[in-house]
């Protein structure tokens, strides 16, 4: 019996990050999601199995942290690595303080990548 | 009793007089005389004179009195000896008193020199310009030394003719001079103010029994008494002071034997005030010349501005010295000529120089026109000209000009425009401050898949067998996103270098599209919904590029801002081009901000006018002075509904002569404002 990958879903505007992130995920051993809004994801059907959440902070409409407060109160747990094209250390602690696992600033190395990722299932 | 002839009041008289005969002995004989009753009478106060007393009746001015009937009296009194009787007499005035004169001649005993001797010595001391008061004094002596026992003064009346000035008596004691010096002359009271207002002289016949008070007491002067005053008139009738006489009380001479001489010292006294007085009006106009003259010259030097006139027929130039100074030519000893002039003028500006001369020489009209001075020491001078067409006296064309040195003024300008050009360029400063963010963001999203990529590729490449069909395809994304990182930086390059100005012609549409695309994540992160509604197709517009996206960016940052602490309605920013009519392109940006005050509508635009926390007040300032430099005008409205809408509007089609820069700073002028706005693009 197959063991299911643990489903990764990442949340960005940013064209070239939802491609190139899906491919690495994949051959990390996670299986994953692209959506290019908050939006979109809380519309989609992975909310609940979403493992890890990979946030960007500023996108069009609802933002990253407003997508973590909408899970807050939805009471869905699930921990969020925020990827960043700002380099702004005060979000980050800010960002950190209010759950997140990690926030890495863009461009990003994949073995940050991994540290983050284990971080997270650490937690969950 | 005789009744004085019904007169006419008169409503502005300063002095009436108002009298009628009484028990006067003589009244047979002057009944034909009716007005001889007249004299001179202080306003509103009545007169009592011996042998005659008022009456209500008719009024006159004096002069009238004296102008009727000095001549009457004098008569009367040669040839009626009303001695007898308590009396003042008037005399005629010296240029009136021929009949007079030549009655008294006969009595006059003369001592010392002629009086062609002493209306010689007097004239010369004129001419050596000895003052008045050494001349008139001299002229006393002569009289005292002339006529035995009799002492003569001269009383100058001031400007108003009110006041006595100048005293000189010399025979006199000098406490009693210097009492008369300054006194108000009493026109009816006194027989100084009575001669004066009737331009006659008065004789006190009998002095004892005078009651018409004398200026002084006759205390300050014992053993004196006043005589006879003599009016010293001018040329055309005006009083200019009094020859008094005084006799000593001893002597009991009839004055009336030395009138002859009193009227010929009265007349000496005046010709020589008057040629006194004609000397220092003409030494006053003199100076007053002068004085104009240098005012005109420190005028000249004040503004930095010289004169000239300029014969266009014969080219004959005459010049004010300090534009001699200024075309530094003060220094050659030959006649200026075009020429010459020409040989100073920056050689630059030499065609445009002479182009002028050539049109006002048709003599077309006023011309103006600067121009440049390259001096000897190749020091540059800039000078504004500024010419009158007119006629000479021979009816030849002339041109009446002001040259002014402008050369503080245009360095200014030029300083001023430079200081725009930073102020421009801290605008972009500042703009760029709050687009770092936005910019950092654009470049690390490409950057982020290019190192995701690039490391997807290593892990493809190093597992075994290498996955080279997925290492060939991360390589691929990498190359993609590091175009577009490129394409970021392109766009930077193109907004923010700061390169001078260039005129290029742009599709607006485009530049829009460009400055959107490089502010829409600073617009997201704001909650702001754009709507682009560009015109479909735009003719392209001559223009700076980067200065005019310089203002579009201004114009979404500021709605941006406007709208960030909006949260009842949509923040929605449109920004639109449209053609609008007479062929100028228009571009507006419209926000449901916070608008503005009607009322602050004119202050919008002024430099360090801002109504934001945190901004610098000087984008619109900048803003506009982009906009107008391309010819076109930026302008706010308040929108129907929430926010504002600012526009600009710009020509199209071909270069504009705005932006092209191309005009000769000699070339002739038809405004100024156009040249400033020409400067100012030159400098930015």
């Amino acid at each position: 019996m197959m063991v299911k990958r643990p489903l990764v879903s990442v949340v960005d505007d940013s064209e070239s990050v939802r491609e190139s992130l899906p491919d690495l995920l994949g051959e990390l051993g996670y299986s994953v999601r692209a959506f290019s809004s908050a939006e979109e994801f809380l519309a989609s059907d992975c909310v609940g199995e979403t493992r890890c959440l990979i946030l960007d902070i500023v996108m069009p409409g609802m933002t990253g942290p407003d997508l973590q407060l909408e899970l807050m109160v939805r009471g869905q747990e699930i921990p969020i690595i925020f990827v960043t094209a700002q380099s702004d250390e005060s979000v980050r602690t800010r960002l950190l303080e209010l759950g997140a696992v990690d926030c890495l600033f863009k461009p990003f190395s994949d073995t940050a990548l991994c540290e983050a990722l284990n971080a997270a299932f650490r937690v969950s | 009793m005789i009744r004085t002839q019904d007169h006419q009041p008169q409503q502005n008289a300063e002095y009436s007089y108002d009298y009628e005969a009484k028990d006067h002995p003589c009244d047979g004989s002057l009944s034909g005389y009716p007005s001889r009753r007249f004299l001179p009478f202080g306003a509103g106060r009545r007169a009592k004179l011996p042998g005659f007393e008022a009456a209500s009746g008719g009024s006159h001015t004096g002069r009238e009195a004296g102008l009727n009937l000095d001549r009457l009296i004098c008569d009367e009194v040669a040839e009626n000896d009303c001695s007898s009787e308590r009396h003042i007499g008037l005399l005629p005035p010296r240029h009136r008193d021929r009949n007079g004169a030549a009655a008294e001649d006969r009595a006059a005993t003369w001592v010392g020199p002629s009086f062609a001797e002493v209306a010689a010595k007097v004239g010369g001391l004129i001419r050596q310009g000895f003052p008045l008061p050494v001349v008139l004094t001299t002229l006393c002596q002569h009289f005292d030394a002339t006529v035995h026992g009799c002492y003569s003064s001269v009383l100058l009346l001031d400007r108003t003719g009110t006041r006595v000035r100048n005293a000189a008596g010399p025979g006199l004691p000098a406490s009693y001079v210097k009492q008369l010096e300054g006194r108000r002359v009493r026109w009816a009271e006194t027989r100084v103010g009575a001669a004066i207002n009737a331009k006659t002289p008065v004789i006190v016949l009998h002095p004892d029994d005078d009651t018409l008070r004398e200026e002084v007491p006759p205390a300050a002067a014992p053993g004196l008494k006043l005589r006879e005053t003599s009016p010293i008139l001018s040329l055309t009738g005006e009083p200019l002071g009094i020859f008094a006489v005084y006799q000593r009380e001893s002597k009991t001479d009839h004055p009336r034997f030395h009138s002859a001489h009193i009227a010929q010292f009265t007349n000496l006294a005046s010709a020589a005030i008057e040629r006194m007085r004609s000397d220092e009006a003409l030494k006053r106009s003199d100076e007053a010349l002068k004085r104009s003259a240098a005012l005109l010259e420190k005028t000249q030097q004040l503004s930095s501005t010289c004169c000239f006139s300029w014969r266009a027929e014969t080219d004959e130039i005459s010049w004010s010295k300090e534009l001699g100074q200024l075309f530094e030519l003060d220094a050659v000893d030959v006649p200026v000529t075009l020429e010459l002039i020409g040989t100073r003028v920056h050689p630059e500006d030499r065609p445009s120089f002479h182009e002028m001369i050539e049109r006002a020489r048709s003599g077309v009209s006023d011309f103006e026109f600067e121009h440049r001075l390259l001096l000897p020491d190749n020091s540059v001078k800039y000078l504004h000209v500024v010419a009158h067409r007119t006629r000479d006296q021979e009816g030849e064309l002339e041109y009446i000009g002001a040259v002014q040195d402008v050369t503080h003024r245009r360095h200014a300008e030029e300083a001023l425009a430079k200081l725009r050009a930073e102020l421009a360029r801290a605008a972009r400063v500042a703009s760029l401050g709050v687009l770092t963010a936005a910019i950092a963001h654009e470049v690390n999203q490409p950057l982020a898949g290019i190192v995701t990529n690039a490391g997807m590729c290593r892990r493809m490449l190093g597992v075994d067998p290498p996955d080279i069909e997925r290492a060939r395809e991360s390589a691929s994304r990498t190359i993609r996103d590091a175009e577009r990182a490129s394409e970021v930086i392109k766009r930077l390059r193109a907004l923010f270098c700061n390169k001078g100005v260039t005129c290029e012609s742009l599709d607006l549409n485009e530049a829009t599209r460009e400055v959107a695309a490089l502010s829409l994540s600073e617009l997201e992160r704001n909650k702001v919904i754009v709507r682009m509604e560009l015109a479909g197709e735009l003719p392209p517009v001559q223009g700076d590029r980067v200065q005019l996206q310089q203002v579009i960016l201004n114009l979404l940052l500021n709605a941006s801002d406007a709208m960030s602490g909006i949260d009842d309605h949509p923040r929605q920013l449109v920004i639109r081009t449209e053609r609008d009519e007479e062929d100028h392109v228009q571009l507006s940006v419209r926000d449901t901000g916070v608008g503005f005050e009607p009322r602050g509508a004119d202050r919008l635009f002024d430099a360090f006018y801002t109504t934001k926390s945190s901004g610098m007040g000087i984008g619109l300032s900048v803003s506009r002075s982009i906009v107008e430099s391309h010819k076109g005008r930026l302008w706010a409205t308040p929108n129907d509904g929430p926010g504002a809408t600012f526009s600009f509007s710009i020509p199209s089609g071909p270069m504009t002569a705005a932006v092209t820069g191309a005009r000769s700073f000699g070339a002739i002028r038809t405004s100024t404002a156009t040249a400033a706005e020409e400067r100012h693009v030159r400098s930015l």
